[in-house]
């Protein structure tokens, strides 16, 4: 370094310094920004990460305990449960809302009074899960809901009794069909975002070509949209993966814990069982699933983009 | 239908049956479309209208009984007065300055990236974009112990400086893509008149951002407005605490609000979201196209 400086004439060196101070402007423009990430989402998980290889539990000095935390999870029925409630969610909450969207997509591209019924279904999604949550325990009540009282007045008096959302695995189901109503027009947007950007030359040509009925969709519209399916699939794999809202507002996981997903157990282990340790192990794990999906969507919509 | 295709066939039969089958199915689609509607705002519909009963009404009728007596305007105060009221303002001060100071800190961090070529750019906006990745579960003990530590635990300060990080990757994401697309002839030219950095981004860059602006606000709003989880987390006091967990405290096997109460209290929660929707849902379309597709 010494030696290098000491060659350089008065004039060299200022505009050095001069080239010094544009190169490290936009690192003054990035700074703050990196700083809050890095504080308060970065540092936190490196926290929890270490924090899954002890025994924290809010009180004492933390003990390294290796893989303790995880091979726990491995032999608790409490987590094998869990874990089942989550697979169930992420299987349904892929193939329920995008499915019924991409269905409702095609019935109500281009029809009388369509950006209305878009509008319709799309509201759901603009309430809080947590207060879909609030308005579908009133639903589901067993005694004054309106559920039940319907299922009576059609002729199914041995249904109308039924307590919904407290007997497993039929409340795990009946927070997925909430779920379902909310999030069923997101995906119908998506869908008919895609089927506007769609080439018109494929579709002309398949339309004179005679296709109709349901092999129009099929066998065109289908293999088109397969983009956007994919994107939308993967999201609602993400989101059905983190569903603690709805839960947490509808059964807090109960009865019994029967309706914990991962997320909800985390919660409940960390903050009210205060069992840190094993809490941060089940956080490294939704992490682990959660960046497997996040890589294949982030590779989708990255594919999407050619600049950088 | 019949008689049209009974007596004699008009040269461009083919193409009006064609237009006719169109026209057939959009009608057809409509009142399907129609149909499915109704019932999926009917949940909605059953359960707001038992918000206009009384408690008496309420717990005596069935639910799907319509109202006899109009009492939406006390049930509203009811809920109001049982510490909604606190959370709904506190919920409007995370949204607005939870997601403006958000979309600042991005907008800088994007401009200093995609503007002013920052060495290795991609790995810096992948560092902040890591934020989306992980699941929020990852944050929650680290957090809650290091506010607690901090004195930041149960405070207004503390809940504003998360919601500003939390909101801070999905914002750069936006404004990146907003910066790259943006034409590069003006800022040469404004550098050219002597404009420094700073300037350049203030003066001629941020006029120009206003629609993903507005965009990213409404988006940020409504996700700081409908955040519970951060909320159970971080906070506790009625003066602190956002809206979604004060409602979900009211809804409680033990915390007593009735029927009534409790949905009128669901509609306060929800007006706010369900109203920008409504007013602005170009924007909202906008941002939903953002937020999945990515373009």
């Amino acid at each position: 370094m010494t030696v290098t400086q000491q060659g350089r004439t008065p004039a060299r060196r200022a505009s050095a310094r001069r080239s010094t101070a544009a190169s490290l402007a936009p690192y003054l423009f990035v700074l703050p920004a990196v700083f809050f990430v890095a504080v308060f989402l970065l540092a936190p998980m490196l926290y929890t990460f270490w924090q899954s290889f002890t025994d924290a539990d809010g009180l004492r000095t933390p003990n390294l305990v290796g893989l303790r935390n995880y091979a726990e999870l491995l032999t608790s029925s409490n987590f094998t449960l869990s874990l089942r409630n989550t697979l169930i969610w992420v299987v349904a909450s892929v193939v329920l809302p995008v499915g019924l969207a991409f269905a409702l997509a095609l019935a109500l591209e281009r029809v009388v009074g369509g950006n209305f019924f878009r509008t319709a279904l799309y509201l759901p999604s603009t309430l809080a899960a947590a207060a879909a949550g609030v308005l579908f325990s009133f639903i589901f009540d067993p005694t004054s809901g309106v559920l039940n009282a319907a299922l009576g007045a059609l002729g199914f008096s041995s249904l109308s009794q039924t307590e919904w959302l407290f007997r497993s695995p039929l409340n795990t189901w009946s927070m997925i069909a909430t779920y379902t109503w909310q999030s069923v027009g997101a995906n119908l947007m998506i869908f008919l975002i895609g089927l506007q950007s769609l080439p018109r030359e494929p579709l002309e040509a398949a339309k004179i070509d005679g296709a109709s009925g349901l092999k129009f969709p099929r066998l065109i519209t289908l293999p088109l949209m397969t983009p956007y399916v994919t994107i939308a699939a993967l999201m609602a794999a993400v989101n059905g993966f983190k569903v603690f809202d709805l839960i947490w507002v509808m059964t807090q996981g109960g009865p019994a814990r029967s309706s914990e997903t991962l997320a909800v157990t985390m919660y409940r282990e960390g903050f009210i069982l205060f069992h840190q340790g094993v809490s941060a192990a089940i956080a490294v794990v939704i992490s682990l699933i959660a960046l497997a999906f996040s890589y294949f969507y982030l590779r989708n919509v990255m594919d999407k983009e050619s600049h950088v | 239908m019949t008689t049209a295709s009974g007596g004699f066939t008009p040269p461009n039969a083919g193409k009006s049956a064609r237009a006719r089958k169109e026209r057939t199915r959009m009608v057809a689609g409509g009142v399907l479309g129609g149909i499915i509607c109704v019932f999926w705002l009917l949940p909605l519909l059953l359960v707001f209208m038992n918000a206009f009963k009384d408690k008496r009404e309420y717990n005596m009728g069935e639910s799907w009984q319509l109202p006899q007596g109009f009492h939406l305007w006390e049930n509203l105060q009811n809920a109001w007065g049982q510490g909604l009221g606190s959370g709904f303002f506190n919920s409007l001060s995370y949204g607005l300055v939870g997601s403006a100071g958000a979309i600042l800190l991005a907008s800088l961090a994007a401009f200093g990236i995609v503007r002013l070529k920052l060495p290795r750019g991609l790995w810096w906006f992948l560092l902040i974009y890591s934020g989306t990745i992980f699941p929020f579960q990852v944050y929650l003990i680290p957090l809650f112990k290091a506010y607690t530590s901090f004195g930041l635990y149960d405070t207004w300060v503390g809940m504003v400086l998360f919601y500003i990080a939390i909101c801070i990757p999905f914002c750069t994401f936006v404004m990146r893509g907003f910066f790259i697309s943006m034409p590069w002839d003006f800022q040469e030219a404004a550098r050219l008149d002597g404009c420094n950095d700073w300037m350049i981004f203030w003066k001629i860059m941020l006029p120009l951002t206003r629609a993903p602006m507005l965009v990213l606000l409404l988006f940020q709003f409504t996700w700081i407005w409908n955040d519970l989880l951060f909320g159970l987390v971080l906070s506790k006091s009625d003066n602190v605490r956002p809206i979604m967990p004060t409602l979900a405290g009211m809804q409680g096997l033990y915390a007593g609000s009735d029927g009534p109460t409790l949905i009128a209290a669901v509609m306060i929660a929800s007006l706010p979201t369900l109203l920008l929707f409504l007013l602005l849902r170009p924007y909202f379309m906008q941002g939903l196209r953002l937020s999945s597709v990515g373009d």
